[in-house]
């Protein structure tokens, strides 16, 4: 009796803890799954960091919308790419010094969710790239350290030529000699570089610009 | 014709002589009537509001295969899977059952996913059948599209916060990772507020083929008949080998046994906050006696009886009492939003309702509450207006 009574608290405790941790499985936006650990390891020489959440929709509304869909090249689309996403911004200290951010994007890839992470200094230049998240039978060659360091040291600028609809870059550029490691990946590639392009936008309008206006 | 003076008139004047000390009084009165208005609200608000979520999951008890269900609660957190798998024979032996009116068989499966995050994580399916499923689970509203369309199709439904997550429409492939197997998304739920908005459902025929655990499942969902005592439905079912009974019941039972607590706390605060609206209310109608000690001579000398005397300065209290009840109740109408998001940031678990629930006979059984406690507060002052003595009193004017 006493080991049904056991086992009957036991599992009472275990659907209660099931339906506590229900709210626990929300995902909003895209944020670094372990903030403390992935900023160390972006910015080795960083002592800490500060979160702000900005949406496009609070901070310019539908013309702030057009703004960046117009320097992206390509419309916002779906579900799930709209202006009221929230986005987290990471920024960077050392000491009391800003040193750089650290921003994620969501894109629509072939097999699910890509998070496309980039880790900027001031000037707004990759230092790191970063994939959170992908799903593919090729994400290995895609996830290789040697496909992220193709994005170390470009800028928006190098970005601007690039249209994400045709998925073409000036011939020349740096984009262009981004070279893509898996074959069959091809479309989760093209992605991905619509979402450095992005997420190099978004930094501009929501870090860059304003730090450098002030 | 002389005319015959009312003692609720009497007793509303004499209140509006001293308007601060009235409005004060009644402010506190009013202050007390919210929070034991609100009280009430989300003595009833949170049960029903646990109750809707419970009823929401869509079956009562559910039976999983034997295991440590502390083990199996971690793994459920962390999305992953059941420890162990029942047969489908067990079916039968549930279904035997007078008290059962449906069941729904689940398996759950896991991969490990060496592309989420820095050092990989855990990806869920849940494989449900889609004869039963959707029928228990009815108040599921879809997004975008619809639930499969034949019980072996590689087809998914996946909740709002997974599709979200994964950026998912319908027609859009996932892709189970390490497996190599393809799923089209045919329908994105719209949020529930339940675990199942990050649930990957798929048919449960297709899962066990893919995972090689035909016949398995890793639980069962039973919807109990109305009126049925489930309490007699648990005891057989634990008389089954190796399965593990999770009531519903008893889930209710945990959560409201940890916000217990809390209302012990915040039902200790209302009744010192009444305590005090009380002592309030004596004191003011106390000393309003106080003050018009001749007066209540005079009105003595002229005919009055220590009744009449008693039930002015009554009537006073019992006026202050209900105004004061009226803006608590009021504020509560009022407030019942902000006391709502208020308790939410204290509770460590809330369900997905309202938790407060006033209505007009909340609101009456608090007036109720208040004129009762205002009834008990006047009856000293009134008791001590009625023992004035006409003679000493007027006397005392030149003393």
């Amino acid at each position: 009796m006493m080991r049904r009574i056991g086992h009957r608290r036991g599992a009472a405790i275990l659907a209660a803890l099931w339906l506590v941790a229900a709210p626990l499985l929300a995902a909003v936006g895209c944020e670094l799954n372990d903030p403390d650990r992935d900023v160390r390891r972006l910015f080795p020489e960083s002592t800490g960091y500060k979160t702000t959440y900005v949406s496009i929709a609070r901070q310019g509304g539908e013309a702030l919308l057009r703004q960046i869909e117009d320097r992206l090249g390509d419309k916002f689309q779906g579900l799930y790419e709209t202006a009221d996403v929230p986005y987290t911004m990471y920024q960077i200290y050392k000491g009391t010094e800003l040193i750089g951010y650290i921003h994620g994007v969501n894109q629509k890839g072939q097999y699910g969710g890509i998070q496309v992470f980039l880790a900027l200094d001031l000037a707004g230049t990759v230092r790191a790239f970063y994939y959170q998240k992908l799903t593919n039978r090729e994400a290995k060659l895609l996830r290789d350290p040697a496909f992220a360091k193709q994005f170390v040291g470009l800028s928006l600028l190098d970005f601007e030529a690039y249209d994400p609809v045709s998925a073409t870059a000036r011939p020349g550029s740096k984009v262009a000699a981004i070279k893509n490691p898996a074959a069959g990946a091809e479309g989760d590639f093209k992605a991905t570089l619509r979402a450095a392009k992005k997420n190099l936008i978004l930094c501009d309008v929501f870090l860059i610009r304003p730090k450098t206006k002030g | 014709m002389a005319k015959k003076i009312s003692v609720y008139q009497v007793a509303f004047k004499n209140l509006l002589r001293k308007k601060t000390r009235t409005a004060l009084t009644i402010l506190g009165i009013g202050l007390s009537a919210w929070v034991l208005t609100s009280l009430f609200g989300f003595n009833r608000g949170y049960e029903s509001a646990l109750n809707k979520d419970i009823d929401n999951m869509g079956f009562q008890v559910l039976l999983t295969a034997k295991g440590c269900p502390y083990e199996a609660a971690t793994l459920m957190l962390k999305g992953g899977t059941g420890l162990r798998y029942m047969s489908e024979s067990v079916f039968a032996d549930i279904l035997k059952n007078e008290e059962v009116e449906k069941i729904t068989p689940m398996l759950m499966q896991a991969v490990f996913d060496p592309n989420k995050g820095e050092s990989g994580g855990i990806s869920a399916y849940l494989g449900i059948d889609p004869a039963t499923f959707p029928a228990m689970k009815a108040f599921l509203e879809f997004r975008q599209g619809a639930w499969f369309t034949a019980p072996e199709s590689r087809e998914a439904v996946m909740g709002y916060e997974a599709a979200e997550l994964e950026q998912r429409e319908v027609g859009d492939k996932i892709l189970i990772p390490e497996m190599n197997i393809e799923f089209t998304v045919v329908g994105v739920l719209a949020r529930s507020w339940t675990q199942d908005d990050g649930t990957i459902f798929v048919p449960i025929r297709t899962l066990q083929k893919d995972f090689n655990q035909e016949g398995k499942v890793t639980a069962v969902g039973i919807k109990v008949k109305k009126e049925a005592n489930i309490t007699a439905l648990e005891n057989k079912l634990y008389d089954l080998p190796d399965v593990q009974v999770v009531s519903m019941a008893q889930v209710k039972t945990t959560i409201m046994s940890l916000v217990s607590t809390a209302k012990v706390m915040v039902f200790s605060i209302a009744l010192i906050a009444i305590l005090i609206a009380m002592l309030g209310v004596v004191n003011t109608i106390l000393m309003s006696v106080f003050e018009r000690f001749q007066e209540i001579g005079i009105i003595k000398s002229m005919g009055a009886m220590p009744w009449d005397v008693f039930r002015m300065i009554w009537t006073e209290t019992v006026i202050l009492c209900l105004l004061g009840g009226a803006l608590g109740i009021g504020i509560s109408f009022g407030l019942a939003k902000l006391t709502d998001v208020l308790i939410r940031s204290l509770l460590p678990y809330t369900p997905t309702g309202s938790l407060v629930s006033i209505d007009g006979r909340l609101a009456l059984l608090t007036l109720g509450v208040i004129l009762a406690i205002g009834l008990l507060s006047g009856i000293y002052p009134s008791w001590r207006a009625a023992r004035v003595r006409p003679l000493e009193s007027i006397r005392s004017e030149g003393d």
